[in-house]
């Protein structure tokens, strides 16, 4: 009994202890997404910086909009969160997001001193109203989306298309992000090339503007390519590129990285690259949300993810390229094996020709055919309902014969049961 | 012949059945993060279980004590709470028992993911904190019916007078539960504690749903965490190898002591 | 006598808060809307949604198909263990059983990664093969206890009075066994449907499962969505119950 008793005491603790709120940061960010020694490193730092203990609650998401919608309609209490830029705008919209406040005391700003120039422009651009997003947010990491491709079975010519989802040569060897905005803006980029060369509708209105017509040119070709298609990926894409089960993969540039260098280990050459029709641009920034409950540390360990070694050591360990753009950073991972290309509009002044790896920094004319993406506001049920409907519709006429078939035998099964039961109690009467 | 065929059928079927775990077993042994792998005979993933396989902030090994924990504490529980029901349920008569009898097998029927949705509302509902005491009270919930189902058969099978003679004797009710009642309900409790204690280590739904937001990780969840990003992560491979024969060695022990006891009584 | 009586209590107390109550909350929550006002339409909402129609269907066909697989490769697997001729040891029994203790999501990952390894692509019959595989004991255990207490005395009687060993078979061992194959039918095909997270690991996420689009609609707070969809499937979990007569008979899960 006394065993007993102190096992529920030390339940209670346990749940006693997760209770103390104040001392508490919950931090909800991507999957894979930070180097988790900085989680403990961040605990202590901070009670160097201000004397307070805090203990950091780390829990991961790998869709955006799941994480959206907890916050936006379980109102829980996160203290930190890591939304794509049109989340971050649709944040902003519905007043879900705290200004973060930048007055660290005798602590030093690593904000605003590292931030790149670039990202600073891209969260000015997330605006509504008189808000924009660079009181609220700041940029974690950052890229562009493209194909992860194997060089031994997949000729880059092929992919300079996105069309190359429709190519039969690569058949049961796609691997699609399970991220409904980034394929659909890939797709309708793809879609409307033409109309964008010929100048009749910009980038910036296709992917900013909410068009049924659209969506549903975009849902007939995803439907076209469903057969080809050798499964929809929350994360495990890269794994799957490493381990050659598949041949291209419809991905972000970070994974693309990560991948490409996980697979130079076990020999296997993988490689990233860009269609010629264009494609987003996207970051993920830190936001605190409307329901935080310790929004002090939250905007410290914003701070400290902005120091620019944290930045690096984040990068170096996801893969990723940091949002961060100081001299250190461009240092760091300068390398000479590559090319010089011009990356003035990231790193400022003075870089216009460093040698780097261009699938981490892609060059200006790169940029340039890229579009970030925005929110759809209400209408944004419109891509989540049409991406559920390529995914799921996997009922077949077979499906139906099968549950009908199953039903007329359940029917006739009770039917004949109960001639059964009843002719056997008309033969008792007769007796 | 006819015994031949049945023979091949049964072990061509459990050769199928057993060909995933026996792969992962003989895996475990090398160190290639690709399954499939063999890069030379290795002990190195069964270390990384007490020291590496760290994901969303959670230990590999803090997922199996949670799990461990949550099994021991709910089991517990369970236990105690199904034996001294049993012994109400079975002195009830009519309607109510009917009742109470039906109430206790709709957790048992109830697919998991409506048990862990409808425990989920209920809390919020409540307004009620989800973390380690949620999960344990989800736990408590959907074990108990198999602990009163265990302990039934055996109150049938005693003598009901034995505990009113003890009381008569003079012993005080809670000397008679002891000494009288408990000791003959026991092989009731101890296998419905086994069967709640394996409920809770196995369950995923219910943990899932009722666990909130406080980074609270069981070995389940911990699995589903990790597959969402790349399928078995390698440190799994040795994990569930010494699992496997954890309960083989047990089942053996097992098994060969039963058979030791009916000797005896024979 | 009628005190001890009493000890049921705190039980009838415990099982109305956290198995009546939640319950009732499934079903208070999917006449809701985001407001708490009374509304129908969460549950139309279901049969206008095609995604929801069309998953729920390929659900209900995999359970099906699962559970007849399930059954033809069980119950020779069940009469042959439970056929003293035909199998002398109980490890037999136990190595079925055994599979059973370890976690199902490990399992269902094993088999998966198996599949991969073996070049075949993640899909509709990676599907079926890894639910067989993880549901198969569930139809053996029930079938093979009813097989097992079996009055041998029946089939004697029957063959001795001159029925072939089909006809035994069909006139006597079967329907006997009926109980069993009912209640194996009862474990296969409710898990089955209801099942998530094994659906998308054993497909790649291409195919999902009506319990994937409820834990989807909780875990993105549609609570009222959610538990509409939950409620859909309580009634064809309680339809096959009552059609099957599960609720009498004791559900055998894990014990030996």
């Amino acid at each position: 009994m006394k065993r007993l008793l102190s096992i529920l005491a030390a339940a209670l603790m346990v749940a006693a202890c997760s209770s103390d709120r104040d001392h508490i940061l919950k931090v909800y960010n991507w999957s894979d997404y930070i180097d988790e020694e900085l989680i403990g490193e961040f605990e202590q730092w901070y009670e160097e910086q201000t004397g307070e203990p805090v203990k950091v609650v780390y829990q991961t998401f790998d869709i955006n909009e799941t994480m959206l919608s907890k916050i936006e309609k379980g109102h829980e209490d996160y203290d930190v969160v890591c939304p794509s830029d049109y989340i971050i705008e649709r944040m902003l919209r519905s007043d879900l997001a705290l200004p973060i406040n930048m007055d660290f005391g005798n602590t030093p700003n690593y904000i605003e001193g590292s931030l790149s120039p670039y990202l600073t422009k891209c969260l000015k651009d997330l605006k509504t109203g008189d808000k924009d997003a660079s009181k609220y947010a700041v940029a974690y990491m950052w890229g562009t989306t493209g194909f992860i491709y194997n060089t031994k079975y997949v000729d880059p010519e092929d992919l300079r298309t996105w069309d190359a989802l429709r190519n039969p040569k690569f058949a049961d060897k796609i691997f699609v992000k399970d991220a409904a905005r980034d394929i659909y803006s890939q797709i309708i980029l793809y879609l409307k090339h033409d109309d964008i060369v010929a100048g009749k509708v910009t980038m910036e209105e296709l992917l900013a503007v909410p068009s049924q017509e659209n969506v549903d040119l975009v849902e007939k070709y995803l439907m076209q390519i469903k057969g080809q298609v050798a499964g929809y990926e929350a994360d495990f894409g890269k794994d799957q590129m490493t381990q050659e089960r598949g041949w291209i993969s419809l991905n972000w540039s970070g994974d693309a990285c990560w991948a490409i260098e996980e697979a130079a280990e076990v020999g296997v050459d993988l490689d990233y690259i860009v269609p010629d029709e264009g494609a987003t641009v996207w970051f993920d920034g830190w936001v605190i949300p409307k329901y935080a409950k310790n929004t002090k540390a939250a905007s410290y360990f914003i701070n400290f993810m902005c120091k620019p070694e944290n930045a690096i050591r984040n990068a170096e360990e996801i893969g990723y390229v940091s949002a961060c753009g100081t001299s250190e950073i461009l240092e760091h991972f300068r390398d000479e094996e590559y090319d010089p290309i011009n990356l003035t509009y990231f790193f400022g002044e003075g870089a216009d020709s460093v040698c780097i790896n261009p699938v981490m920094y892609p060059a200006q004319e790169v940029i340039e055919r890229c579009g970030l993406e925005h929110d759809w506001g209400e209408d944004s049920s419109m891509l989540i309902e049409m991406w559920s409907r390529v995914k799921g519709s996997n009922a077949s006429v077979m499906t139906y014969i099968i549950i009908g078939a199953l039903f007329v035998a359940l029917v006739a099964g009770v039917v004949a049961s109960r001639t059964k039961k009843s002719r056997r109690g008309k033969g008792k009467k007769r007796r | 012949m006819k015994k031949l065929f049945a023979q091949a059928y049964i072990w061509v079927l459990l050769v199928l059945l057993y060909a995933p775990i026996v792969f992962i077993a003989i895996f475990s042994f090398t160190e290639a993060r690709t399954l499939g792998n063999w890069t030379g005979f290795s002990l190195e993933l069964y270390k990384h279980i007490f020291t590496g396989g760290v994901s969303g902030g959670a230990s590999l090994m803090a997922a199996i004590k949670n799990t461990l924990l949550i099994a021991l504490v709910a089991a517990t529980f369970s236990t105690l709470l199904g034996t001294v029901s049993a012994i109400g349920i079975y002195n009830l008569k009519g309607r109510k028992k009917k009742t109470i009898q039906f109430l206790n097998n709709i957790p048992m029927i109830n697919p998991d993911v409506i048990t862990g949705v409808s425990l989920f509302l209920l809390f919020v509902f409540l307004h009620f904190s989800q973390g380690y005491l949620t999960v344990i009270l989800a736990h408590i919930s959907f074990c108990t019916p198999y602990v009163v189902l265990s302990v039934m058969p055996k109150l049938g099978q005693m003598n009901p007078n034995i505990y009113e003679a003890a009381l008569d004797l003079g012993a005080t009710p809670s000397q008679a539960l002891r000494k009288v009642l408990i000791p003959q309900l026991r092989p009731g409790m101890v296998s419905g504690f086994i069967l709640a204690f394996t409920m809770s280590l196995d369950d995923f739904a219910v943990t899932f749903f009722t666990r909130g937001t406080i980074g609270l990780e069981t070995l389940s969840t911990y699995i589903y965490a990790d597959a969402r990003k790349g399928g078995l992560t390698p440190e799994l491979r040795p994990l569930m190898t010494l699992i496997f024969t954890i309960i083989l060695v047990l089942l053996v022990i097992m098994n060969v002591r039963q058979a030791r006891t009916k000797k005896t009584t024979r | 006598m009628s005190k001890r009586s009493n000890w049921a209590i705190p039980y009838f107390i415990f099982l109305v808060l956290f198995v009546v109550l939640p319950l009732v909350l499934i079903v208070v929550y999917a006449l809701q809307d985001g407001n708490g006002h009374f509304t129908m339409s969460n549950v139309t909402r279901f049969f206008t949604d095609s995604d929801a129609l069309s998953t729920f269907a390929v659900s209900v066909e995999v359970a099906i198909e699962n559970t007849l697989i399930c059954l033809l490769l069980g119950y020779p697997a069940a009469y042959i263990l439970a056929d003293k001729n035909l199998n002398k040891s109980a490890v037999t029994v136990i190595l079925f059983i055994l599979p059973m203790w370890i976690n199902a999501l490990m399992r269902t990952l094993a088999t998966a990664e198996l599949f991969n390894v073996f070049g075949f692509t993640l899909g509709k019959g990676t599907l079926l093969f890894g639910m067989v595989y993880d549901y198969l004991p569930f139809m053996i255990y029930p079938i093979y206890n009813v097989l097992l207490k079996m009055d041998k005395s029946y089939t004697e009687a029957a063959s001795d009075l001159g029925a072939t060993p089909v006809q035994v078979f069909g006139k006597v061992t079967l329907p006997l066994s009926m109980p069993g194959i009912f209640s194996g039918i009862l474990m296969v095909f409710m898990p089955t449907v209801s099942t998530f997270a094994i659906s998308e690991f054993l497909t790649n996420n291409k195919i999902k499962l009506f319990g994937t689009i409820i834990q989807e609609n909780i875990n993105s707070s549609m609570w009222n969505y959610g538990a509409a969809l939950s409620l859909i499937m309580l009634v064809i979990i309680g339809l096959t119950t009552i059609l099957l007569g599960g609720d009498e008979r004791e559900v055998e899960g894990g014990t030996i």
